[in-house]
């Protein structure tokens, strides 16, 4: 991975605060990410920009985030620069799924001429707005994005099943899906439909909209080894959790995290305890606690490359827990997709050019690549534009 | 996955900048100065591609005027650990004689026919001058600008004093240039090496000249390598002096510009420190109709023409101004003589919110002030008022921004 998943032009934007010209350094910014504010926001840049960053080999690493992040702010502070009308293309083009891919997908059609609708059962965002915990990106500083996106297209309330879909793309031109990945795995064990057990984007969507109605008790256990999982850890010790423990069954090496955010949990007071299985959940109405085993990790690599843990016979013992958040991943949540062809782990299989098995049909997102970062997600929906555009001008 | 870098498309309208200048529409103020950049006509199609309105080829002159370089040619002034604060050169005129430039004028012409191409020139003998104009008015040119003052290389007075030293020689060999142009405009550039910038601009009026590029290189003497004695750059183990440019001559150029834009009513074509967008500003505001540049070019590249029109679209947007042409002359009601400044009873306030207690205006003030600081007990400063007179020193050493402030007594 190197530099910006959405080829911002670093130089110039940086070259342009240097002069104190704020407003043309958002203007490049916003060229190139969609959703440039939230990623201005929460984009992990030790990951991105800054581990390509040539200062770095001087000294440290220029503040690259920050400065797009102070860039975008102060654009929207002033008002949005005015931008230009682009000439249509007569054409039409449909966007499921109003997330980072999706908005992504529909701005780079925009100005290609196209004419975007966009669907979505909620308000636009995805992520960032159900699931990105409060204390990463406040609502105002994704609606910054969204505010200025909705002069480009609108986006239409609209759940979308297996009818709506064949109407959608039959009056269409193409199509992109952008599904995400809206359903939370469980872990199939015992106690696991108990009161105070919450799938994990439940529990990070109630927290983020209505955290005064949270009430997660004294003790949380988190399972799982992702950074969906730290962020739910983060956000229970947030909402007043005096214990937090995060569980994972394989150890730090092989945990799915950006290095920032596991450092930002620890600093937060989480407990990360490593090679631990949950067995089974334990309570009578309401949890109250959760039994597991310890684990080794095995000579046997998983599909991921990674070893695959396996269960310490006698080896169990019970961590007491008033809320349980389940946060072992995500799957795509449509059923109307039955038709598509698949990769391991359930994910719509693309081609190069994000050519989905249905032609006409395109996706992008998490729903083609699993859980990934916002500007990928973003970058992932501007490339498969110019994929489209590319069909729509041989077709 | 990984992808191929996007050509992006264009999100903004365009930001119309044009104007016209000496009868010359331009897209926007920003002019390649005679030097390096503006000597191959691969790197002058370059920065037109990119956005440059206009460009003065490097010097030129007629055949067999014989132009003997010296390498290593160029040396800085750090600053504070900051690169290139100021850039000096021994570079002399282009090795490339007229010829050539006036194939460079032509092509160019036909191949961006709304750019501003100018040539610079430099002869000796009048029918050279004269022979230069005609060729570069046929081949195309819009303008013509004549170096009077070239200051590299020269040691003592003759056979190097600069030719916009000499009132008389001025004014005599502008004529010439003059009179052998049919149409395009002539600008004389200068140097600000003078006693009187104003005499020098005097005579440039009244030898029909139509401009005046203010104003060339400050001569400088670099540096001294302290262990060796070599002055830079180092040509082994010796030296010359350098015409110095950049960041650090800007203010030495603002006073030129406004000291002729103030007295002589001539169209000024500002050059010397101006590498930003409200440099150029402040150049324009001080009298000059157009901003050329150079050193920002060799130090950054073509590429800083995209903030210098970003920003200048959006501070006249900001100022609700309509075109860069308003901006001329705009400070120049602002600059009076000493006598004429305002006699007001004014103070330092320090803000203690802001204060950081870093003891920088009060050793300034101890020891180049008037000892008005005090900071005891607790390290934060606090103004004397019946000993500070108001001069301002403290308020520039400040590291705070807004922290302290100059108020006028009541």
């Amino acid at each position: 991975m190197a530099a910006c998943p959405t080829h911002i032009n670093v130089p110039k934007f940086i070259s342009m605060i240097r002069t104190d010209n704020i407003i043309g350094a958002a203007e490049v910014v916003k060229t190139s990410n969609a959703l440039a504010n939230t990623c201005g926001k929460i984009c992990p840049e030790e990951v991105f920009c800054q581990s390509v960053c040539t200062r770095g080999k001087q000294d440290s690493p220029i503040q690259i985030r920050e400065l797009h992040f102070f860039a975008t702010q102060q654009e929207a502070k002033k008002g949005f620069s005015a931008t230009k009308i682009f000439p249509a293309s007569g054409k039409n083009v449909a966007v499921i799924g109003a997330g980072p891919a999706g908005l992504g997908c529909a701005f780079e059609l925009s100005k290609l001429g196209y004419h975007v609708d966009v669907y979505d059962a909620q308000k636009p965002g995805g992520v960032p707005r159900k699931s990105i915990p409060l204390f990463r990106l406040a609502p105002r500083e994704l609606e910054s994005d969204t505010k200025f996106l909705s002069g480009f297209f609108a986006t239409k309330k609209c759940l979308v099943d297996s009818k709506t879909f064949e109407r959608i793309h039959r009056e269409h031109d193409a199509t992109f899906l952008a599904v995400g990945l809206g359903r939370d795995r469980l872990l199939g064990i015992a106690g696991e439909k108990l009161k105070g057990v919450l799938p994990v984007l439940q529990f990070l969507e109630k927290a983020k909209t209505a955290p005064s109605k949270m009430n997660v008790g004294k003790k949380v256990v988190i399972v799982g080894g992702g950074n969906v999982s730290l962020d739910a850890a983060a956000t229970a010790k947030r909402l007043g959790a005096e214990s937090v423990v995060l569980i994972y069954r394989r150890g730090e090496k092989e945990m799915r995290v950006w290095k920032g955010e596991l450092d930002e949990a620890r600093r937060q007071g989480v407990e990360i305890r490593f090679l631990i299985n949950p067995v089974s959940i334990l309570g009578k109405n309401k949890v109250a606690g959760i039994k597991c085993m310890r684990t080794r990790l095995g000579k046997q690599k998983d599909k991921t490359g990674r070893p695959v843990p396996v269960e310490i016979k006698g080896s169990d013992f019970t961590i007491d827990a008033d809320t349980i958040v389940i946060a072992i991943g995500q799957t795509i949540d449509a059923n109307w997709l039955g038709d598509f062809e698949r990769k391991v782990g359930g994910y719509v299989k693309v081609r190069e050019n994000f050519r989905t098995s249905l032609h006409g049909v395109f996706a992008g997102g998490d729903m083609i690549a699993g859980e990934g970062t916002i500007v990928q997600s973003v970058s992932h929906g501007k490339y498969a534009a110019r994929a489209i555009h590319d069909y729509l001008s041989v077709k | 996955m990984e992808y191929q870098k996007l050509k992006e498309i264009d999100i903004y309208p365009l930001r119309d900048m044009s104007y016209d200048f000496l009868g010359i529409h331009l897209e926007n103020p920003f002019i390649l100065a005679a030097a390096p950049s503006t000597d191959n006509l691969d790197m002058v199609r370059r920065a037109f591609e990119m956005g440059w309105a206009g460009a003065i080829l490097k010097t030129t002159s007629v055949e067999g005027n014989r132009v003997d370089l010296a390498y290593p040619m160029m040396s800085t002034f750090d600053h504070e650990g900051r690169k290139l604060f100021g850039m000096g050169n021994i570079d002399l005129i282009s090795e490339r004689h007229i010829d050539e430039i006036e194939h460079d004028v032509k092509v160019l012409k036909k191949e961006f026919p709304e750019k501003m191409v100018a040539a610079s020139i430099m002869a000796g003998r009048k029918e050279d001058w004269q022979s230069l104009v005609e060729r570069l008015e046929k081949a195309g040119a819009d303008l013509i600008e004549c170096s009077f003052s070239c200051p590299q290389g020269n040691i003592g007075e003759d056979p190097g004093k600069m030719l916009a030293q000499s009132l008389s020689a001025t004014e005599l060999t502008a004529r010439w240039v003059k009179e052998a142009t049919k149409k395009i405009p002539v600008s004389i550039k200068i140097t600000p090496h003078v006693t009187d910038i104003v005499e020098v601009a005097r005579a440039v009026k009244r030898s029909g000249c139509d401009a005046l590029t203010a104003s060339n290189s400050i001569q400088a003497l670099m540096g001294i390598d302290i262990r060796s004695f070599s002055p830079y750059p180092n040509v082994g183990g010796k030296s010359t002096y350098s015409g110095m440019t950049g960041p650090a001559i800007k203010p030495i150029t603002l006073r030129t510009i406004a000291e002729i834009a103030r007295n002589v009513d001539i169209p000024i074509l500002g050059t010397g420190g101006a590498s930003t967008w409200s440099d150029a500003v402040e150049f324009m505001a001080v009298g000059a109709g157009v901003v050329e540049l150079c050193t920002v070019v060799m130090h950054y590249g073509f590429r800083v023409i995209d903030d210098l029109k970003s920003g200048m679209s959006h501070y006249l947007e900001e100022m609700n101004f309509s075109s860069p042409a308003v901006l001329v002359g705009k400070a120049l009601p602002n600059i009076v003589m000493h006598d004429d400044l305002q006699r007001k009873k004014i103070r330092s306030h320090i803000n203690k919110k802001l204060c950081i207690a870093c003891d920088l205006c009060y050793v300034a003030c101890r020891d180049g002030g008037h000892m008005a600081i005090d900071q005891k007990p607790s390290r934060v400063p606090h103004v004397e008022w019946e000993r500070c007179v108001g001069c301002g020193l403290c308020q520039h050493v400040c590291p705070v921004e807004s922290c302290i402030e100059m108020h006028i007594m009541a």
